[in-house]
């Protein structure tokens, strides 16, 4: 009879569920920064956490870095050719890196190599009760779980950041030399040129925020998963899914501040 | 065999019309207990009828939809006034599978929790508690460097229980201690849960389907059925029982015979 109600209704739900998930992915980010006073008692959590995801995703953003660099270089050179001077080949290559490539690549390649696997223990774990036995044993989960894992992502999101930048460049300066005939003198005096602080900064500001994003997205999925094999993977996907959708979101609106 | 004295009116635990539903499924309806303090008492009921629910209101890691839930003269069931932390210091729990943390060799496990609630106690004597929790559970001190992926089955739920007494708790909830153990490590544990009675004094809580474990280290039995507490009793009185649905576990049949309603 009243067949208008479905899709009203259906949007009203998907309203209300997502205000939800707002509302509890607000709260874990919360209580997780509350536990910021306990920092210095876990050193040693932290310190682990930071290493594993550097090991786990260096290797993964040293190739993709050095070939984005060389493809960002490359169409550079080609798109400009004949119009401007080789000089600026460089200068394009740094801001096009250092703005965007770097930081929104690096944000990409962790979230689904890191903050995949962050759902994945997470879920697991609260699969085998153990975040159960936490709370029984009086731990909370946000100090010894949530908090070394939030200050690890925070930290070593820029910074891996800043070395997929390098990488990057780096990648530009190979295929300057050895394919297109610019020099490395050239590369380098046009990479000074026109380069300002805030182009570096407003890449590892906007990366501090990619952190937070992957963190508070992969352990939130991580404690939502269902039961078994299948939910963990189920949550896993949804990690990537979403933070992948939400880097981009926050790249825009970060953009628009940043760059007023 | 009730080894310790044990008053009746002295009730460790108390759940008055407990309910619980997830989502559409009426998991306990209305389910009414008093756990004494000092004796074992042994939850049975079939797989999926809610007994590690039961566990878990017990120890305020879930929230009763109506109904309370007392411990120790305490009522935990509203968060609003109690301070889980002092309700928990008195409880350890084993979880069915263990839930040990696998990150941490045995050692660790069992003594995080105390180095956290305990600052002030020196290195040496963390780890004197932790030899002589291993030792009740009758392991050896070389065995705090096992990682928990190295351990059989019933060798983490030692380790889990070493764990859970760790703090010294009053009372020790099992949930399904010797499922999916061979009937010789099954007996090891029932030994210890009944050690961990006369030794320690704990009220205990076990939640099981095994009927050998059930009647060796219960002082009474409670059945689960149907969202309900249907029959409480000591081990005679419910080897003995006349309720059909008692019977038709206790004996492991599928259909209740006509002779017995
Ligand atoms: N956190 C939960 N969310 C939704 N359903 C649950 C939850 N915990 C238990 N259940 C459901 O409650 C029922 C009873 O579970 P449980 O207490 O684990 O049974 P058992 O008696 O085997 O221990 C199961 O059908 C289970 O699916
Ligand atoms: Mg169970």
């Amino acid at each position: 009879m009243s067949w208008w109600r479905y899709p009203i209704e259906g949007i009203g739900k998907i309203l209300i569920s997502g205000i939800s998930n707002i509302g509890e992915i607000v709260c874990i980010l919360i209580r997780t920064i509350k536990c910021i006073p306990y920092v210095h008692k876990n050193v040693g959590l932290i310190v682990k956490q930071m290493v594993s995801i550097g090991v786990s995703s260096i290797p993964l953003l040293f190739v993709t870095s050095i070939f984005t660099g060389m493809v960002a270089t490359v169409q550079a050179e080609f798109q400009f050719r004949d119009l401007v001077a080789d000089k600026f080949v460089g200068t394009a290559a740094c801001k096009m890196i250092l703005i965007e490539l770097g930081p929104i690549l690096t944000a990409l390649v962790l979230a689904g190599r890191v903050g995949s696997a962050l759902a994945a223990e997470i879920g697991s774990m609260r699969e085998k009760e153990e975040l159960d036995a936490y709370t029984v044993l009086g731990l909370d989960t946000y100090r010894y779980l949530a908090l070394p894992r939030f200050v690890a992502f925070i930290t070593m999101v820029p910074c891996l950041t800043v070395i997929s930048n390098c990488l990057a460049l780096i990648g530009g300066w190979i295929v300057c030399v050895l394919a297109l005939d610019i020099t490395s003198y050239t590369y380098y005096t046009g990479m000074q040129y026109l380069f300002q602080p805030m182009d570096l900064w407003a890449g590892v500001i906007k990366s501090f925020v990619f952190g937070v994003i992957i963190f508070v997205l992969g352990y939130y999925h991580g404690i939502k998963a269902g039961a078994g094999a299948r939910g963990v993977g189920v949550a896993t996907m949804n990690v990537v899914v979403s933070s992948c959708l939400m880097i981009l979101i926050a790249d825009f609106a970060l953009a628009a501040v940043l760059f007023k | 065999m009730p080894n310790v004295n044990i008053n009746p009116d002295d009730v460790m635990i108390k759940l008055r019309g407990l309910k619980k539903i997830f989502g559409s499924q009426d998991v306990l309806l209305d389910v009414n207990l008093d756990i004494r303090r000092g004796e074992t008492m042994v939850i049975i009921g079939q797989s999926g009828s809610g007994k590690s629910v039961i566990l878990k209101h017990m120890i305020g890691l879930l929230q009763p939809d109506e109904g309370e839930v007392a411990v120790d003269g305490i009522t935990i069931s509203t968060p609003k006034y109690f301070d889980a932390r002092t309700i928990r210091r008195k409880m350890g729990m084993l979880f069915q599978m263990g839930a040990l943390f696998d990150s941490m060799d045995t050692g660790e496990n069992i003594a995080f929790a105390l180095r956290e609630h305990h600052p002030e106690l020196t290195e040496a004597q963390v780890q004197k508690v932790v030899t002589d929790k291993l030792k009740l559970i009758n392991l050896v001190p070389e065995f705090r460097v096992k990682m928990p992926s190295e351990l059989s089955g019933g060798m983490r739920k030692r380790v889990a229980l070493a764990r859970a007494i760790a703090l010294s708790p009053e009372i020790l909830l099992y949930d399904e201690p010797t499922t999916g153990l061979d009937p010789i490590t099954s007996d090891v544990i029932n030994d210890l849960i009944l050690d961990m009675q006369s030794k320690l004094g704990v009220t205990s809580v076990v939640v099981t389907h095994d009927m050998v474990s059930a009647f060796k280290v219960a002082d009474r039995i409670a059945m689960l059925y149907k969202g309900r507490i249907i029959e409480v009793g000591t081990v005679e009185e419910i080897k003995n029982t006349a309720n059909p649905f008692v019977r038709q576990f206790i004996t492991g049949q599928r259909k209740i015979t006509s002779e017995e309603e």
